[in-house]
């Protein structure tokens, strides 16, 4: 059986090793030149607030090969759960079942449910390795890149680097398995697994993720200088007016940000006309805004949190993954419903009746 | 002896369809047995829920005397349009059978595969109707089962694919005990290499029997027109055909017929069955 598996798997087992070879030499060749750039910017031996040399760090690497590496390496992170689903996972019954080889297979000795427990095994194997390998190269390698970005709690580069991109392959494979037993054709079965994964890759930053992130709100009184980035518009109709303010946090992926009342309402105005209307004198409306002891409220997962909630999120995948397993396992005894209208599809009538009677 | 296949009230459905509704019937063991009956008599459905491909919605079915279960040593299948790996070679499907049973005759094997002069390098995809038909059987085979079963095995080869097909099949019975039942459309391949026969319609066993003793007891009766009530006991009227002065008859008895007014002719396995097929309301 585990043989079987390796000898229909061995094309895609070679896309995966050309793929992680390819990962693993733009890493390794990018390597020097990436320490380089945080060597020369200062950004490698700087600690604390390092605002100018992130800056500098970051300016020096968007001239060299290794960005084309970082977003390469990002996006194939990325895309590599829709790959193994529906490239590796949705044809691995499918394609037994359309071409009626199930019936050939599942007639040796070996029970259909074992069958497929091995290949589940196997080339569920096969996925998390590359994904594991990949990530793990690119979390190691985009180190000091992240650092400089701080960026690396945020939806799109989480989900490319540490242990969550293993759980979203492991996911996405199980997905096209199991829509490949329920459809039983490759093709629709493939199709509707890309849409299925983009789906939930798109879906659970919204959804799951904040619930696991366990955000931390913090309030403020509202900084009214310069560098708070504050912006006031207001609607001519009613006066109503939209705040707007740097979160004044870094490196956190930032859930939430309003401008609240001193009563705990959010700020929607309306502002004084005699002191904030065009005739008013200037810096007039700064002293009524300073009046109205206005908050600011910010709720955000700080980038300290990033391992916490990457292994969160990567057990709540992995249970995912179990479930559906033991869902396509239970489901194999029951998955032809429409072999028998196959098999009379192509079936030859009988003979005509021989004249009698003559 | 334990019965090869033994169905009580067997149904299948599909959804709202029904592929095989209350079958019930007994399959001898140790003979070659063949399966007849028009498409959507549940030939094939029958032969699925035999080798644990499908499971029943209703009813019971026991092969060897044990539940089917998939995946069992004792029976093995080969199915409709004969499936093999296109990408696998021949020496591939038979170490995909060495490694998936524990039962193979690696020897069997390659001995087979040699006296049909198959390259074992040679890709499965490749290979002709009844060559892929005998890889099939050969795997099948050399799993060395207690009950071979064959859905349709031979319907899309031609004529000499379909001899040599057939031909291989007679040799596996003669040399070892294997309990066989294929299903076939084909009425005159089943006369030469089945010895007992089952007729299926409507989910129904209409006739199951030794080929030889169909073949001794059904008679074509040709004469006068005439009522065939007018026959004597002992004999059953399986078809009557009737025209303005002649009358036909497929006759079963078991005593021989010597009524001058008839004119008695033989029968071969394919009129029988047709006679059955087309009697009483279809």
């Amino acid at each position: 059986m585990i043989w079987l598996t390796w000898r229909q798997a061995r094309v895609q087992a070679l896309a995966a090793a050309l793929i992680l070879l390819a990962v693993l030499s733009a890493v390794a060749f990018t390597w020097p030149s990436l320490t380089d750039a945080a060597r020369v910017s200062g950004f490698a031996a700087c600690h604390g607030d390092c605002e100018a040399a992130a800056g500098e760090f970051s300016a020096l690497v968007a001239t060299r090969t290794a960005i084309l590496v970082y977003y390469a390496g990002t996006a194939l992170l990325l895309l590599l759960p829709a790959l193994a689903g529906a490239f590796w996972g949705a044809p691995l019954v499918a394609r037994e079942l359309e071409s009626g080889t199930f019936r050939m297979v599942w007639s040796q000795s070996v029970p259909a449910r074992r069958w497929l427990a091995v290949k589940l095994a196997g080339v569920g194997g096969g996925v998390v390795l590359l994904a594991a390998a990949t990530s793990t190269a690119m979390t190691v390698w985009a180190g000091q890149i992240d650092r400089a970005y701080a960026n690396r709690v945020e939806p799109v580069i989480f989900a490319a680097r540490g242990a969550v991109p293993v759980g979203y392959a492991a996911l996405a494979l199980v997905i096209g398995v199991l829509l490949g037993l329920l459809l039983r054709r490759s093709l629709p079965a493939m199709a509707v697994t890309l849409l299925v994964v983009a789906t939930v890759q798109l879906a659970f930053p919204v959804t799951v993720r904040p619930l696991l992130a366990d955000p931390v709100t913090t309030v403020s009184a509202l900084d009214l200088s310069a560098e708070s980035g504050l912006s006031l518009s207001v609607d001519e109709r009613d006066g109503s007016v939209e705040a707007l303010v740097d979160p004044g946090v870094t490196g956190s992926w930032v859930l939430g940000n309003r401008v609240l009342t001193a009563g705990g309402e959010e700020f929607t105005g309306p502002m004084d006309p005699t002191r904030c209307g065009l005739t008013a004198a200037h810096g007039a409306c700064l002293a009524w805004l300073g009046e109205q002891g206005l908050r600011q409220e910010v709720r955000h997962v700080p980038a300290g949190r990033f391992w916490a909630l990457q292994w969160r999120e990567f057990g709540v995948l992995a249970l995912l993954t179990g479930v559906l397993s033991g869902f396509c396992l239970l489901r194999t005894r029951r998955r032809n419903r429409g072999a028998e209208a196959a098999l009379t599809a192509g079936a030859v009538v009988l003979p005509p009746a021989i004249p009698r009677g003559a | 002896m334990t019965a090869a296949l033994e169905t009580r009230n067997l149904t299948k459905r599909y959804g709202r369809r029904t592929a095989l509704s209350d079958c019930t019937l007994t399959v001898p063991a140790g003979r070659v047995v063949g399966l007849v009956g028009p498409n959507g008599a549940g030939k094939s459905t029958l032969l699925q829920l035999a080798c644990g491909l499908l499971t029943p919605s209703d009813g019971d079915i026991r092969v060897l005397g044990e539940r089917p279960l998939g995946g069992s040593p004792r029976v093995a299948f080969v199915a409709q349009d004969t499936p093999v790996y296109p990408g696998f070679t021949i020496a591939e499907h038979l170490r995909l059978g060495a490694r998936l049973n524990p039962s193979w005759d690696a020897g069997y094997a390659e001995r087979r595969i040699a006296a049909l002069g198959l390259d074992p390098a040679q890709r499965a995809g490749a290979l002709s109707g009844g060559q892929r038909a005998q890889l099939a059987l050969t795997v099948a085979a050399a799993k060395r089962p207690e009950l071979l079963i064959l859905d349709e095995p031979v319907a899309a080869l031609d004529p000499l694919a379909r001899r040599g097909f057939l031909q291989a099949l007679m040799e596996l019975t003669a040399e070892s005990e294997v309990s066989v039942i294929m299903s076939s459309h084909l009425i005159a391949d089943l006369e030469r290499t089945c010895d007992h026969l089952i007729v299926l319609r409507d989910s129904a066993v209409t006739v199951a029997a030794d080929v030889d003793d169909l073949l001794a007891t059904h008679h074509r009766l040709t004469g006068r027109r005439q009522d065939p009530a007018a026959l004597s006991g002992g004999r059953a009227v399986i078809d009557q055909r009737h025209t303005g002065v002649q009358s036909t008859l497929v006759v079963r008895s078991t005593a021989p017929i010597d009524d001058p007014g008839w004119q008695v002719d033989r029968l071969d396995l394919e009129d029988i069955v047709l006679a059955y097929l087309t009697e009483g309301p279809r």
